[in-house]
This record gives structure tokens, C-alpha cells and sequence, in this order.
């Protein structure tokens, strides 16, 4: 559905984009992930035809965005950082310009408004003029705006920015409500944000793609290793013993314990670690008080990624 | 033509949706109107001469200062954003505000047709040189409009805008005075004359306020007017953001 080709960009000596290579197929969601000025919304502006790239090619639906803007404009809801209002307009006035100027008008109009209004959670607000809104009624302001026409693509740059946890929370939903039928890009210096929403990830950084794909695999990746924590009640030196022996494990950490002993067990990640242990716990029988695999939390992954991108912590938000 | 209309739509409700468009045609009736009834009794002609006479002076402050927020204020909060994704041609955008810059104007232009009913009705006033006067003015409101639309989209504040558009205006007028035209045939020969019957205002403008509409003066007007739209289309283009 949106294809990206190598695409570069400089804004005078500032190098924003290099090279940059992704696609999404049709109802695909990706979690657009990078620090502040690492390039996610140059990236999006051009898919949006706002900008045109220096050099490389971006198709939306097979249509070339520099030779046919307008029909890749039609295919496409999208939310800029700075979201678009008319202060002096109110939500009606403003969703109605952006509704007819997207070509609807009657009937059609009035249901995609109704449509919009209710699931952007605006009804409240509707005759409220855009300047006296709340940040959080802003943000869903635009995102209404982005949704009028049911495009087919939605282009969200840091769509809950500013908003409260339980606004972020409504966003979300909102967003997954549409997974399936639309496909989505939205972009995020957040890391949390992605996982709730969606598994597959474009990780930027300083205009260069450092990561592509789906994200448990990523943070496999880029964790290197499998680990586990197990807690047992008994001696420690001989639970050490008996992990080291089994052979899925390559690495036993003893952890402070109050009660028995702890350990962090690694091993790769094509082994069944957990199974293993527990086997060994159940033969011997040891009481066990603990045993969970390591999740990787996003900042571990993206700040593993980002590091062995460059060498350095250097821009990592 | 369906896309112009939505964007004028917008962009003249915006200028009402405002105290400001009140105060910008009170001010614009009040001066006028003051600056010519001032001297009205005085000369004791039934004319408009001198309403007219005033306004390519007058006109170089206002007109940039209604067109100054076209592009300026869309730049400022991000909606220059939504404009150029939507499926329309920047043509078509740029269009309908410039049209929506020129209906206000009009509206305010046409406050002051009290002064030529007053006129009818004290004198006898030779009413095609009022008629030839209103379309002259409006020819002149147009040309500015479009320099002034065009700076407002070079500049991302207001203030910017204003200022170039109002140097931009005064430009254009300066060139048609013949002795500044003569001053720069002194420095450059043939640049002067050159500037002065080709950009410069004084000479079309005042042939209109004598009553007299001339094809030339029809496509002085349009044509420059044309030029700075076409430039301002160009901008869009070319933008860099």
C-alpha cells in the first residue's frame, strides 16, 4: 500500500533523511519510532506530498505521490505534529470546511460529521470555538479532521502528544478500532505506545532506518540472549549446580534472595528456557517461588538499536 | 472552480469571525471619507476626484494589512499544512483566498457609495467618471491585493508581511511618479520610462479618475495582477518547507 524507496532529504547542510527504505501493506499497522528529530515527520510529509524528496520514489497505492499528488492526497487522512486548526472556527464549522474541501457534501457530509464527532469523543465540544479547546480536545480535533473522508490511509504523526493517560488510552482504542480496514502510520518518540497498538515497527534515527520489523523479534535481536529469573527454596550452591548442567542454559547470575536462592539464567532464543527449569524443579522437587522469562522493555531495544547505530547514546531521547 | 469556492468560503467568514474586519472598514470609511469631505466644501466641486486621487497612497497601507494574514497566519499555526494536503490544486487555494482578500475589500470599498449619492444629490456630477473611478479603484485593490497576498506568503509573521507588502506596494506606486521616473532614466537611461509606464501605478490610475478606461490601462492592471498571482502559485510550488 505505501511503498518507500530511498529516499533522502536535506533541508540546506542538514542531512534529515538518508536513504530511507520501507513498505506497509494494506490494513498493516506500523509504529513509527525514533527520537525528536531523527526524521519521522520529514518521513511523513512526503508521504503526504506536503514535501518532495530530494532524490528516491514513495508510491501510495501504486501512485507515484510527485506525479499524481491529488490522488494520493484523496487516499489519505493525515495529522501534522502541529495540528492544523482555525482557532476562530468551532469543531463543527472547522470539520465541515474540512469535509467539503475533501469533496463531501449532503448527506454524506452530515453522516461522516456524526461519524467523526462520536468516535473522536467531540460531541460535548461541537459548538465550543477550536481556541478555547482544551490540548486534548485539539488533538482529537485534528484527528477528527483526519478521518472525515474515511481515507483509506491514516498518516498520524504523534497523534497522543499532550494528552492526559486516559486521552492516550481513548486514542489508542480508537486506533485499533480501525486496524484491519485501514492502514496506519502513526509516529511516536514514545516507546510504550507502540506495543498496545501494534507489533510491527520502523525504528529512525538521525535520518537512517537502524530497525525494521516485528517488534519481539527486534528486542530479540537486539537483546542477543534469552533470560530467565527462577527463585527456589533450597541451598544455592546446588541449584547453581543443576542449572549449569542443563543444557539449553549458558550463563547462571545468582540474584539476592531472601529465603532459598535466586538466579537470572540465560540461554538462546530457539531453546524452550522456561520449560527446562521448570522440568528441573519438578524432578528434583524443589519448591519453587518464582520463575518468569525476561520481558525487554522498548528503551532496552531501542537504546541497544540506536547504540549500535551509531556507537554512541548521542540523540536518544 | 467547487474547491476556490470552499476555500473563499472559509477565508471570508474568517475575516468577519474577527472584530477585526469592523475595525478595518470603519477605519478605512472614517479616513477616506474624513480625508475627502475635509476638503469637499472647500473646493466646491461635485466630484470624486479627490476620494480617488488619495486612495493608491492610501491603499498601499490598507490593502496590505487585509491581505497580510493569507499565508502568514496559516504558516504560524500549521493549517499551511493542511491546505497542501488536500486534494486541491494550490492554484485553486491560492485563489480562493485571494478572492476572499478582495470581496472584503469590495465591501468595504462599497461603504463609501454614500459619498457619490450625497454628490448626485448636491451637484451634478459627471457620474461615468465616478463609475470609471469605482472600477479603477477596484483595479488598484486588486493589483495590491495580489502583491500583497504574494509577500504575506513569504514571510512566516504577520508583521514581516505587512511591512514587505506595504514596500512592495510603495514600489510599485513610486516607479509611475514621473519624477522619480526621471531620476532613475539618470542613472540608468530608458530604466525609468521603462518601470514608470510599465509597473508604474500614477499614470494608468490616473487616467481612470478622468473617466477614461483605456484598453492599456485594462491590461496594466489584470496583467500585473496576474504576474503576482502567478508568482505566488510558483511559491507554492516551489515551496521548501
Amino acid at each position: 500500500m505505501i511503498e518507500v524507496r530511498g529516499i533522502s532529504k536535506s533541508f540546506g547542510t542538514m542531512r534529515a533523511l538518508d536513504d530511507v527504505s520501507f513498505s506497509l501493506g494494506r490494513g498493516e499497522i506500523l509504529g513509527f519510532l525514533g527520537p525528536n528529530g531523527a526524521g519521522k515527520s520529514t518521513t511523513m510529509k512526503i508521504i503526504t506530498t506536503f514535501l518532495a524528496a530530494d532524490q528516491g520514489q514513495v508510491t501510495v497505492d501504486g501512485i507515484d505521490v510527485l506525479e499524481k499528488p491529488l490522488d494520493v492526497r484523496r487516499r489519505i487522512g493525515y495529522l501534522p505534529e502541529n495540528v492544523p486548526l482555525y482557532p476562530d472556527m468551532n469543531i463543527q464549522e472547522y470539520l465541515t470546511f474540512v469535509g467539503q474541501a475533501r469533496g463531501l457534501s449532503g448527506g454524506q457530509l452530515r453522516n461522516r460529521l456524526g461519524w467523526c464527532v462520536e468516535a473522536c469523543g467531540l460531541v460535548t465540544e461541537y459548538k465550543k470555538n477550536i481556541g478555547e479547546l482544551s490540548k486534548g480536545y485539539k488533538q482529537r480535533t485534528g484527528l477528527a479532521q483526519a478521518l472525515i473522508h474515511d481515507p483509506e490511509i491514516l498518516i498520524l504523526d504523534e497523534p497522543t502528544s499532550g494528552l492526559d493517560p486516559l486521552q492516550i488510552l481513548g486514542i489508542r482504542e480508537l486506533i485499533k478500532s480501525l486496524a484491519g480496514e485501514k492502514t496506519i502510520i502513526f509516529s511516536t518518540h514514545i516507546l510504550q505506545e507502540v506495543s498496545p497498538v501494534t507489533n510491527r515497527v520502523v525504528i529512525i534515527n538521525e535520518g537512517r532506518i537502524i530497525a525494521d520489523g516485528n517488534l519481539g523479534d527486534l528486542s530479540r535481536e537486539a537483546m542477543g540472549t534469552n533470560r530467565v529469573f527462577v527463585g527456589i527454596r533450597e541451598d544455592g550452591a546446588t541449584v547453581e549446580a543443576a542449572l549449569r548442567e542443563l543444557g539449553e542454559v549458558t550463563e547462571v547470575h545468582p540474584l539476592p534472595a531472601e529465603g532459598g536462592c535466586r538466579f537470572e539464567v540465560r540461554g538462546p532464543f530457539d531453546t524452550d528456557l522456561v520449560g527446562a527449569v521448570d522440568r528441573l524443579t519438578r524432578d528434583r522437587g524443589w519448591e519453587m517461588t518464582q520463575l518468569h522469562e525476561a520481558t525487554f522493555s522498548l528503551e532496552d531495544t531501542f537504546i541497544s538499536l540506536t547504540k549500535r547505530a551509531d556507537g554512541s547514546l548521542k540523540g536518544v531521547a | 472552480m467547487q474547491n476556490t469556492i470552499t476555500i473563499f468560503r472559509r477565508e471570508f467568514a474568517s475575516y468577519f469571525n474577527s472584530p477585526i474586519a469592523y475595525i478595518f472598514i470603519i477605519a478605512f470609511l472614517v479616513l477616506n471619507s474624513g480625508l475627502f469631505m475635509t476638503g469637499f466644501f472647500l473646493n466646491g466641486a461635485a466630484d470624486l476626484r479627490s476620494f480617488f486621487g488619495n486612495l493608491p497612497f492610501f491603499l498601499i497601507f490598507f490593502i496590505p494589512a487585509v491581505s497580510m494574514r493569507l499565508w502568514a497566519e496559516d504558516k504560524r499555526t500549521g493549517t499551511f499544512e493542511l491546505l497542501m494536503t488536500l486534494p486541491m490544486r494550490a492554484r485553486e487555494v491560492m485563489m480562493g483566498k485571494y478572492l476572499a482578500a478582495l470581496a472584503f475589500y469590495l465591501v468595504s470599498l462599497a461603504g463609501t457609495l454614500p459619498l457619490p449619492i450625497m454628490i448626485s444629490i448636491l451637484g451634478n456630477p459627471d457620474v461615468g467618471a465616478m463609475w470609471s473611478g469605482y472600477i479603477g479603484a477596484a483595479l488598484l485593490g486588486g493589483l495590491y491585493l495580489a502583491v500583497g497576498t504574494f509577500t504575506s506568503g513569504l514571510m512566516r509573521d504577520q508583521i514581516s508581511a505587512v511591512i514587505l507588502g506595504i514596500m512592495a506596494c510603495f514600489s510599485i506606486f513610486i516607479v509611475g511618479v514621473p519624477g522619480v521616473a526621471a531620476t532613475i532614466d539618470g542613472w540608468v537611461p530608458g530604466l525609468g520610462s521603462f518601470l514608470q509606464h510599465y509597473v508604474g501605478l500614477s499614470g494608468h490610475f490616473e487616467m481612470m479618475l478622468r473617466g477614461v478606461i483605456t484598453l492599456g490601462d485594462l491590461v496594466y492592471f489584470l496583467g500585473l495582477t496576474a504576474v503576482f498571482l502567478s508568482l505566488n502559485t510558483l511559491w507554492l510550488k516551489g515551496r521548501k518547507y
